[in-house]
C-alpha cells in the first residue's frame, strides 16, 4: 500500500485519554494518510499490545494537530497551515465523538422563541404569548397563557434538580418580566412576581451562579439588574394592574412588582443577550455591534468589543472563559474577554449560510459549543476546528430562534416551525475513564 | 638699409669704367688717372672755354685740348662711327669717351628707374637649411674639437642656478608649467549649447515617403491561376467604383504585354502624395486606458452595506405595495394588494399583526417620531390613522390620548373641506384604527414630517386640489397650492427646514412653506418621476423615474442633476436615502435593488462621491412588476425590500 517514494513525516502520538496511550515513540507516517490510516495506525497499536484478544472493535478516533482538527490528508494539512514536515509533528488523538441522536420533538401551536432545560423538564415561550411546560420525554404538562405579547426569553432560576417547586421567569414583548413558582405535586404555577421597569421588549435574562440577582435586557438599549429572591421586602403590591388581566384572574391574587436594583445604560441599540462572568461582572451583546462588560458593584461599563455586525446571542462558558457570539452574519465568533491584545476574535467558525439566532456552550466539554441558525440547522462545534462542525443537526424546517444547552445530555433548539427539537448529546468514554 | 644699397653700384660704375678706360693710361702712366687727365682740379670748365688747351702738365707744357671736328665732320661720324651713340664728352678733359655695353645698360635702367645694375632683386631662394633632413652636411666640416669640452660658461650658469634652487630664491619652475597648463587647458565645447529641445527634434526628423506597394501575383503578366478573374467577377470589378485596380490578365509573353495606359496618371498622382499630401509624424498618445476611469473607492472599503438576503417575511397573499419601518428599527410596516396591512419584528420575520382594510394598499408611512405609535395608511380615496400598539406601551397610550384630546373647533363656513375627519370608535378602536381622512381622489403616497404631527397626501387627478396637508392633532387638512401644478408624483417634507419637495412629471419643485413661494425648480432629464427622497441633510435629492434612470441633484450645486446613475434596465419604483449611513438605494422593475454608496461631505467645496456598491437580486417577477419598494432599516445598514412576489426581504 506505500509507495516507497512517498515522502514521509516523523509522529508522535499523545492522547489525554489514558486508556488509548500507545508509547510516544516517533513513527513515519506517510504525508498521504488521512484520518483513517491514522485511526488503523493507532488501532494497530492498541490491539498489539494485547494480540490474545479477539473481537476487538475499532474505536475511531480524532486528530489534532497544532491544535485543530484533521480532516484531511495530512499533507494538505500541513501545506495549509504552512508546517514544516520535517519536524517531528505532534498528534493528539481523542477518541472520535459519537454523533449525536434526534431524541424528540415538541410541538406547538406557534413560533417558539426561547426555551432552557432544567432536571427532566423544559419551558418554552411561544410567540402565542403562553409558556409551555414540557418534560423531556416530550410530555406537555402545562401551558400558561403567561403574557399580553410574545414571549421572548425564559429563564430557570432554581438550579437545584430536586427542588420541590422550582422558579423560573419569562421577558416578553409586553414589556414585563414575570416569575414564576412551579408547585409540581400540585400542577400549579403561580406567578409570584412582576418585573416592571423596562420599556420595551425585554429580550434577554440571564441569572448569576448565586441565585440571587438576575440581569435583563431589553429593547429599549437598557441593562437592568433584579434581586431574584421570590418574595422580597420592597416588592409592592401593584393592584391597578391592567396589564396583564389575564393572569390576574388565574393566579386570583394581586401580584407584587419588583424594580430593578440597577439600571446600566450605555448601549445605542437593543440589547439582544446578556450573561454573568461572575458574580460582579455582565457581558452584554447589542445590536449597536458591540459586546460590553459591566461590573455590577460599581455599576459602571468596564470595557468593550466592537464586532463587526448586529449580535443576537452569546453564550459564556465557565470552564474556558471564553464567549461565543452570533449575529446578523453567517459567522460564530469566539471572543476571549481576558485577553487585551488586539486580536479579540479568537476564531471565527464558518459553516452557516444564514444568521446565527442561538449559540451555547456545553456546561461539561470546555470545546463543544452549538448554533442555531435561520438556515434551520444546529451545529455541534469543537472550538478547535473553525472551519467544519463536528456534526450538522437537521431537523427543523424553519428558522431556529434559539437553542439550549443547559442539560448536558440533551441539545435542544426551536424555531419559527413550532417545534422544539432535542437532540441528545453523549460524553466519549474520556470523561469517564476521568472521573 | 637705402644708403648702402645706392654706394654700391656707384662703387660698381667706377670700377667698371676703370676696366674700359685703364689699359690706354696704364701704357704709360701707372699714377691715379684723375691727377693726370685733369691738371686744372675742379673748376668750371668754362673758364677754358676759349682755350685750346686746357691746363698744364707737370712741366708746364699746355695740354691741349683734342681735335674738335666741325659740325659735318660730327655728322659725318655720326654716319660712319656705328659707337656715335654711346661716345660722349668728358668735360672735365674734353676727350671722347665711348660708353661701354654694361655704361649703356647702367643709364638705360636709371632711365627706367630700375635697379641700375640691372641684377635680378628676387633670384630663387635656394632653401639650404631647410626643415628638410638631407642626407649630406652642409658643410664638410668637422666638429670642433671645442664643442667636445663642456662649456666653462655654461658652468658657471649652471652652478649659479643650483645655488639659487639650494637657497630657494629660485622656484623650480614647474609649479608654474602646471598651473600654466591648466590655465590653458581650460577647453569649452563650441557645440555645447547647441542641443535642440525635443520637440523641435521631432519636428525635424525626417518622415519618408509613404512606399509604393510592389507589386504581387495579381500585377504579373503571367499571374498564377487563381489571381485570374472569372468573367462575372471581371464585370464586377469594372463596374466598382472609385479608383481604377488593375485587373489580372495573362499573356503569354512578355512581348504581348501592351503600355499600361494609367502610367502617366499613376506617377502624376504618385507626385501629388509626395508634395501635397502633408506628412505629419503621429503622436500616440500612451495612456493607459484605465487611468482614464475616475479613481474610485473600491466597495469593500466602504462597508458596511447589505451584501446578502438574510431573512423572508412571507406571509402577504397580494403584491407588496408599500413597507415603512418603525423609527426604532425594531418593526416594520407593509401594505399589500391583499387590502391588509402587517406588522413585522424586524429580528425574526415574525408577523406581529395583520390590519384588515376595504381596499388596496396604496402607500404607508410610520410616524418618524420615535415617541409617537401612529401608521397612516393611503388606500383608495381616503387615509387612515392606526396605531399599531406595538413596542412601549406607554407610548401607545400617550398616542391614544393625543389623539383622543382634540376638541372640535367651529368650522369656518367659507372655506369648503377638503377632506373629511372621520374617528373609528367601539370594535374598529380596540382593534388599533383610529382615524380616517376621505378625499375626494384616489390618493397615491402619502408621507410624514420629520416632527410627527404634519402629513401630506398626493392626489395625482386632484388638480388643483393635488397635494393636501393635514395636521394630526388640530383634524385639519389645507390645500397648499391654489393651481395645479402638474400631474404630481409624490411630496415629501424637508428633513429641517420648512422645504416642500414636489415631484411632478418632469419636475421638482421646492417650496417655502413659511414664505409660501417657489425656491427652486429641479429639472430632472428624464420623462416620468416616479419617485423621490432627500437625503437627511436635506441639501441633496434624488429622484428615480421610470425611464429607469436615477438622478442625484445637490441643490447648493444646480438644478440640474449632479449626477445620473443608469444602472437599472426598467422602470425605477422607489429611491431611498439612509438615514445614518451613506447609503442610497433604488429598487426597480428589473428585480433589483442597486445599493450606492452616497457620502456627502460637511464641507461644501467637495462634491458627493457617489459609487455604485452592490446588486442584490432576490425577488422573483410576478404580473409584470418587479420590486415596488425599499427601505432601510433606521439604524443598521440594512434594507428591506418589497416585491410583487408578496414577499418582503431583508438584506444585509
Amino acid at each position: 500500500m506505500e509507495d516507497e517514494n512517498t515522502p514521509h513525516v516523523q509522529t508522535k502520538f499523545f492522547t489525554k485519554q489514558a486508556q488509548y496511550s500507545v508509547p510516544d515513540t516517533p513513527f513515519s507516517v506517510p504525508v498521504s494518510a488521512g484520518v483513517e490510516e491514522l485511526t488503523s495506525l493507532i488501532n494497530g497499536l492498541l490491539t498489539g499490545d494485547e494480540p490474545q484478544k479477539e473481537d476487538t472493535e475499532v474505536i475511531k478516533f480524532d486528530f489534532l494537530v497544532h491544535e485543530e482538527f484533521l480532516r484531511k490528508p495530512l499533507n494538505e494539512f500541513l501545506d495549509q497551515k504552512d508546517i514544516s514536515s520535517e519536524t517531528v509533528l505532534e498528534i493528539e488523538y481523542l477518541e472520535h465523538h459519537p454523533a449525536p441522536q434526534p431524541e424528540n420533538s415538541l410541538l406547538h401551536d406557534d413560533w417558539v422563541s426561547c426555551l432552557q432545560g432544567y432536571s427532566k423538564y423544559v419551558i418554552s415561550g411561544c410567540y402565542d404569548n403562553t409558556i409551555r411546560l414540557w418534560s423531556t420525554e416530550g410530555e406537555e404538562i402545562m401551558t400558561i397563557p403567561a403574557h399580553s405579547g410574545p414571549v421572548k426569553t425564559v429563564q430557570w432560576i432554581t438550579q437545584d434538580p430536586d427542588d420541590k417547586a422550582p422558579i423560573f421567569m419569562s421577558g416578553s414583548h409586553d414589556q414585563t418580566i414575570h416569575i414564576w413558582q412551579w408547585n409540581i405535586e400540585k400542577k400549579e404555577v403561580d406567578c409570584i412576581v412582576t418585573c416592571r421597569g423596562h420599556t420595551e421588549s425585554v429580550d434577554c435574562l440571564a441569572v448569576d451562579a448565586e441565585n440571587e440577582r438576575f440581569c435583563s435586557g431589553s429593547w429599549d438599549k437598557m441593562l437592568k439588574i433584579w434581586s431574584s429572591a421570590s418574595t422580597a421586602e420592597e416588592d409592592t403590591a401593584d393592584d391597578s394592574n391592567t396589564t396583564a388581566p389575564k393572569k390576574k384572574k388565574k393566579t386570583d391574587h394581586i401580584v407584587p412588582t419588583r424594580v430593578p436594583i440597577l439600571t446600566l445604560s450605555g448601549h445605542k441599540e437593543a440589547v439582544s443577550s446578556a450573561c454573568w462572568l461572575n458574580s460582579a461582572e455582565v457581558c452584554t451583546a447589542s445590536w449597536d455591534n458591540t459586546l460590553r462588560f459591566w461590573d455590577i458593584n460599581r455599576a459602571s461599563e468596564k470595557s468593550q468589543l466592537q464586532g463587526p455586525k448586529a449580535f443576537f446571542n452569546i453564550s459564556y462558558s465557565a470552564l474556558n472563559g471564553t464567549i461565543v457570539a452570533g449575529g446578523s452574519d453567517r459567522f460564530v465568533r469566539l471572543y476571549d474577554p481576558r485577553s487585551n491584545d488586539g486580536a479579540v476574535v479568537k476564531s471565527v467558525f464558518s459553516s452557516h449560510k444564514l444568521w446565527i439566532a442561538g449559540v451555547a456552550w456545553s456546561s461539561t466539554n470546555e470545546n463543544h459549543f452549538i448554533s442555531g441558525s435561520h438556515d434551520s440547522l444546529v451545529k455541534l462545534w469543537d472550538k478547535r476546528s473553525p472551519k467544519a462542525p463536528l456534526y450538522d443537526m437537521a431537523g427543523h424546517e424553519d428558522k431556529i430562534l434559539a437553542v439550549d444547552w443547559s442539560l448536558p445530555e440533551l441539545m435542544m433548539s426551536s424555531g419559527a416551525d413550532n417545534s422544539i427539537k432535542i437532540y441528545s448529546y453523549s460524553e466519549t468514554k474520556q470523561k469517564i475513564g476521568d472521573s | 638699409m637705402p644708403s648702402s644699397t645706392s654706394t654700391l653700384p656707384v662703387k660698381k660704375i667706377e670700377k667698371e669704367r676703370k676696366i674700359t678706360q685703364l689699359p690706354d693710361e696704364y701704357e704709360y702712366d701707372s699714377s691715379d688717372e684723375e691727377d693726370i687727365r685733369n691738371t686744372v682740379g675742379n673748376i668750371p670748365m668754362e673758364w677754358y672755354r676759349d682755350y685750346d688747351h686746357i691746363g698744364y702738365d707737370v712741366e708746364g707744357k699746355k695740354l691741349l685740348k683734342p681735335q674738335k671736328g666741325d659740325q659735318l665732320d660730327e655728322f659725318l661720324d655720326k654716319m660712319e662711327n656705328p659707337d656715335y651713340w654711346r661716345t660722349v664728352d668728358n668735360k672735365s678733359t674734353g676727350q671722347k669717351v665711348l660708353l661701354s655695353k654694361e655704361d649703356v645698360n647702367i643709364i638705360q635702367n636709371m632711365q627706367k628707374f630700375k635697379n641700375p645694375t640691372g641684377s635680378n632683386m628676387y633670384e630663387p631662394w635656394v632653401d639650404y637649411f631647410s626643415n628638410e633632413k638631407m642626407i649630406h652636411p652642409i658643410s664638410n666640416r668637422p666638429e670642433t674639437k671645442a664643442s667636445f669640452v663642456p662649456s666653462r660658461w655654461e658652468m658657471l650658469k649652471v652652478s649659479q642656478m643650483v645655488h639659487a634652487l639650494k637657497m630657494g630664491w629660485m622656484k623650480p619652475s614647474r609649479e608654474k608649467t602646471v598651473q600654466n597648463e591648466e590655465e590653458e587647458n581650460k577647453f569649452y565645447m563650441l557645440w555645447k549649447d547647441d542641443q535642440e529641445s525635443e520637440i523641435t527634434k521631432q519636428y525635424r526628423q525626417y518622415i519618408p515617403a509613404p512606399k509604393v506597394r510592389l507589386p504581387g501575383h495579381a500585377e504579373s503578366y503571367n499571374p498564377p491561376e487563381e489571381y485570374l478573374p472569372s468573367e462575372k467577377q471581371k464585370l464586377k470589378k469594372e463596374a466598382a467604383r472609385g479608383k481604377p485596380r488593375l485587373i489580372p490578365t495573362k499573356f503569354s509573353s512578355l512581348r504581348l504585354v501592351p503600355a499600361y495606359a494609367n502610367y502617366i496618371r499613376d506617377r502624376f498622382e504618385r507626385c501629388l502624395d509626395l508634395y501635397l499630401c502633408p506628412r505629419q509624424r503621429k503622436v500616440r498618445m500612451n495612456v493607459n486606458p484605465e487611468d482614464l476611469i475616475p479613481k474610485l473607492p473600491k466597495p469593500r472599503d466602504l462597508q458596511p452595506f447589505p451584501t446578502t438576503e438574510s431573512l423572508v417575511f412571507r406571509g402577504h397573499k397580494g403584491i407588496v405595495r408599500c413597507i415603512s419601518p418603525d423609527p426604532k428599527g425594531q418593526w416594520i410596516a407593509s401594505g399589500s394588494d391583499d387590502k391588509t396591512v402587517k406588522i413585522w419584528e424586524v429580528a425574526t420575520g415574525r408577523c406581529i399583526k395583520t390590519f384588515k382594510l376595504d381596499s388596496k394598499v396604496k402607500s404607508i408611512a410610520w410616524n418618524p417620531n420615535p415617541s409617537l405609535s401612529i401608521i397612516v395608511i393611503a388606500i383608495e380615496t381616503c387615509l387612515i390613522l392606526i396605531n399599531p400598539e406595538v413596542g412601549d406601551k406607554l407610548l401607545s397610550s400617550k398616542t391614544d390620548t393625543l389623539i383622543s384630546s382634540f376638541e372640535e373647533v367651529e368650522p369656518q363656513p367659507d372655506k369648503p373641506k377638503v377632506s373629511e375627519w372621520n374617528v373609528y370608535e367601539d370594535k374598529e378602536y380596540e382593534e388599533g384604527y383610529r382615524l380616517k381622512i376621505q378625499h375626494q381622489r384616489e390618493i397615491s403616497h402619502v408621507t410624514w414630517h420629520g416632527k410627527g404631527d404634519y402629513f401630506a397626501s398626493t392626489l395625482p387627478k386632484g388638480e388643483s386640489k393635488s397635494v393636501l396637508i393635514h395636521q394630526l392633532t388640530k383634524r385639519r387638512s389645507q390645500n397648499p397650492f391654489s393651481k395645479p401644478k402638474g400631474l404630481v408624483q409624490c411630496v415629501l417634507f424637508h428633513p429641517i427646514r420648512p422645504f416642500l419637495f414636489v415631484a411632478t412629471q418632469r419636475y421638482v419643485r421646492i417650496y417655502n412653506l413659511m414664505k409660501q413661494s417657489l425656491s427652486k425648480k429641479l429639472v430632472g432629464n428624464c420623462r416620468w418621476i416616479s419617485s423621490m427622497a432627500v437625503h437627511p441633510g436635506g441639501d441633496n435629492v434624488i429622484i428615480g423615474s421610470y425611464d429607469s434612470k436615477l438622478s442625484w441633484f445637490d441643490l447648493d450645486l444646480s438644478t440640474k442633476p449632479y449626477h445620473t446613475l443608469r444602472h437599472h434596465t426598467k422602470a425605477l419604483r422607489q429611491v431611498t436615502y439612509h438615514k445614518r449611513y451613506p447609503l442610497f438605494a433604488s429598487a426597480s422593475d428589473d428585480l433589483s435593488v442597486i445599493i450606492c454608496h452616497g457620502m456627502v461631505y460637511s464641507d461644501l467645496l467637495q462634491n458627493p462621491l457617489i459609487v455604485p456598491v452592490k446588486i442584490l437580486r432576490g425577488h422573483k417577477a410576478a404580473k409584470g412588476l418587479g420590486v415596488l419598494d425599499c427601505q432601510f432599516h433606521p439604524s443598521q445598514p440594512w434594507i428591506f425590500t418589497a416585491g410583487s412576489d408578496s414577499t418582503i426581504r431583508l438584506f444585509t
